[in-house]
């Protein structure tokens, strides 16, 4: 608890007790300040549609990787670590090489919306297959064959008992990759070009706000980030819960 | 006859599990595929439900041809050694599946699900998860689930495999009351011939992917076919190269019997109300005698002794039959 308060919670209270100190009024300033407002819907709107991307192709990835039997599936398994494994700058240059000016893939995606959706599915991509892989990997198959027994065909039980009992894991792989979406900064700074009211994202807003030694703003978003956090966190273990139950 | 399995053969690669196997179960019977760990009895099993497919021979379930049918389309219960629990739902939800994706009305369901809790004593527990259940609890859930949907056969894996000896025997003589409650017509696989014998009306045994030999409890350890089915139903010794049950040995402290063995005690084990004596013939065979402790009072056997010993004569040894 101690390591946690620590690690955690003290650094989050600095933040909010940052933010507040600037007074309300800062709070409310940097909000309604167009450009960081712009900013900010862009990283949530962004990370809530990647998130939503993930949890059907992550769960998708992490079915065929337990359950299909194809040559080169150890590579492709050790392939999903990359976006983890490599520095999120790295992650950027590759993604500039492969989807920037020169893209050898014919992809022009520097300096639009696309590049910050690009960056952030890369970078999180990993947090859903690798939640959903070991409970797929540990659930029986006789379940499935109880359904059938029972006369339910393959979609139904996918939907009732195979989903819902997947549900934790995917939901917990969602909450981590929209946290991970909404503050993800060094992939998407080389490709998105930054322009302010187009590609620029709340991490980067956050950047030109303490470069400009207005630490206050710079902490009011920071808090505003954590309470849509939170929120999403909330929402999805709600989701959840109601999937989970269903069946 | 509710289930027709003919001449069914399955390979999983170059491995034949089973071979040629032809099995004719009558309706309403309870029916145990009984025989050694790797035998084939769990592949036959999962054939006639559908959730594997022979390479050849055909499965006919109450008169409907089934061969091709998917396990969904046989109306048939299935009952799995491991439980095979729907986690994450109640006790009530889990039997009431079945009938839901049957799209039968709430209260019809409701009603169904009661009276099945009921027949399995699970009543008060219903709003339960499965992971609040002791093992015998889940598997009397589990088949209560596979009843609900009225199934015409009722297929159980080594249903009590992963219980512990007491619930084990608890549950296998319910599952006999149950059946004669019922009536359903149920094939369970199990590798324990005391379970076979106590629960069946009538046993196949399967062995390295064939069929033994298919007969009551009674016929099977009376008459086995061959020396496979005899040893596996009971323990067997030798005298004077036959193959007979222990008990089945007639022991004398004089050589009254034309033909015997003549032989010495080597040990006399007391286990409870039986007494186990070990002769050795002068022929060089070891032969293990039961007989009740009064018995052998009455004979006054110690070791040492010199005695003799035969088949009784009313016990056919195995091996004088054709198979
Ligand atoms: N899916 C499978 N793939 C390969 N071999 C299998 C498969 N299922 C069963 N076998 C083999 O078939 C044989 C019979 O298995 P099984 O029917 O489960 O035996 P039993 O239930 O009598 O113990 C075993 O040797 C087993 O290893
Ligand atoms: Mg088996």
């Amino acid at each position: 608890m101690l390591w946690f308060s620590l690690l955690v919670l003290i650094p989050l209270a600095a933040v909010v007790v940052k933010a507040g100190g600037g007074g309300w009024e800062t709070f409310v300033d940097a909000v309604t300040n167009r450009q960081t407002f712009a900013a900010l819907r862009l990283t949530v709107l962004t990370s809530v549609g990647v998130t939503a991307l993930n949890m059907v192709m992550g769960t998708i990835i992490a079915w065929v990787l337990v359950r299909d039997r194809f040559p080169g599936k150890a590579i492709l398994d050790l392939v999903i670590d990359i976006p983890f494994a490599l520095p999120t700058i790295v992650a950027g240059l590759v993604l500039l090489s492969l989807y920037g000016p020169n893209s050898p893939v014919g992809v022009h995606a520097s300096n639009t919306r696309v590049a910050v959706f690009l960056a952030i599915a890369f970078v999180t991509l990993p947090f859903i297959v690798r939640t959903v892989q070991p409970v797929l990997e540990e659930m029986e198959r006789d379940f499935e064959e109880a359904a059938a027994s029972l006369g339910a065909s393959r979609l139904t039980t996918f939907r009732r008992i195979t989903l819902p009992t997947l549900a934790p894991a995917i939901f917990a792989g969602a909450a981590l990759s929209f946290a991970r979406g909404i503050s993800e900064y060094g992939s998407l700074v080389l490709l998105s070009g930054n322009l302010p009211y187009r590609t620029e994202v709340t991490s980067v807003r956050m950047l030109s706000y303490l470069e400009g030694g207005d630490t206050a703003s710079a902490a009011a978003v920071a808090t505003i980030l954590l309470v849509v956090a939170l929120l999403a966190i909330v929402t999805l273990d709600v989701i959840q819960r109601r999937v989970a139950r269903r069946g | 006859m509710s289930i027709e399995v003919r001449n069914v053969t399955k390979r999983f690669g170059d491995f034949v599990a089973l071979e040629d196997v032809s099995v004719s179960l009558p309706t309403g019977q309870l029916t145990a595929l009984l025989g050694p760990s790797g035998g084939g009895k769990s592949t036959l099993l999962r054939i006639i439900a559908g959730l594997d497919t022979a390479d050849e021979g055909t499965v006919t379930i109450e008169g409907t041809e089934a061969t091709n049918l998917p396990a969904r389309k046989r109306n048939v219960g299935f009952v799995f050694q491991h439980y095979a629990v729907f986690k994450h739902m109640t006790v009530a939800k889990n039997v009431a599946f079945g009938l839901e994706i049957r799209k039968k009305p709430k209260d019809e369901v409701a009603a169904r699900v009661d009276e099945l809790l009921r027949l399995v004593h699970l009543q008060q527990f219903s709003h339960r998860l499965p992971s609040q259940l002791s093992g015998g609890q889940r598997q009397r859930m589990a088949l209560a689930r596979a009843l609900a949907v009225e199934p015409k056969v009722l297929l159980l894996d080594e249903p009590f495999g992963a219980l512990d000896a007491k619930v084990r025997k608890e549950l296998r003589e319910w599952l006999r009351r149950l059946h004669d409650e019922v009536h359903v017509t149920t094939v369970f696989v199990t590798h324990d011939q005391e379970e076979a014998m106590e629960v069946s009306d009538e046993i196949v045994v399967i062995n390295e992917g064939r069929v033994e030999q298919i007969g009551s409890p009674d016929d099977l350890y009376d008459k086995p076919a061959n020396d496979f089915v005899m040893g596996f139903l009971g323990e067997v010794t030798r005298v004077n190269g036959e193959a007979v049950r222990p008990h089945d040995v007639d022991i004398s402290t004089a050589p009254v019997l034309a033909g015997a063995a003549q032989g010495t005690i080597s040990r006399v084990l007391r286990v409870g109300f039986e007494v186990r004596v070990t002769v050795l013939t002068d022929g060089g065979e070891e032969v293990t005698v039961q007989l009740t402790k009064a018995h052998a009072n009455a004979l006054g056997l110690h070791e040492d002794q010199t005695v003799w010993v035969s088949p009784n004569p009313g016990a056919v040894p195995a091996m004088s039959r054709a198979v």
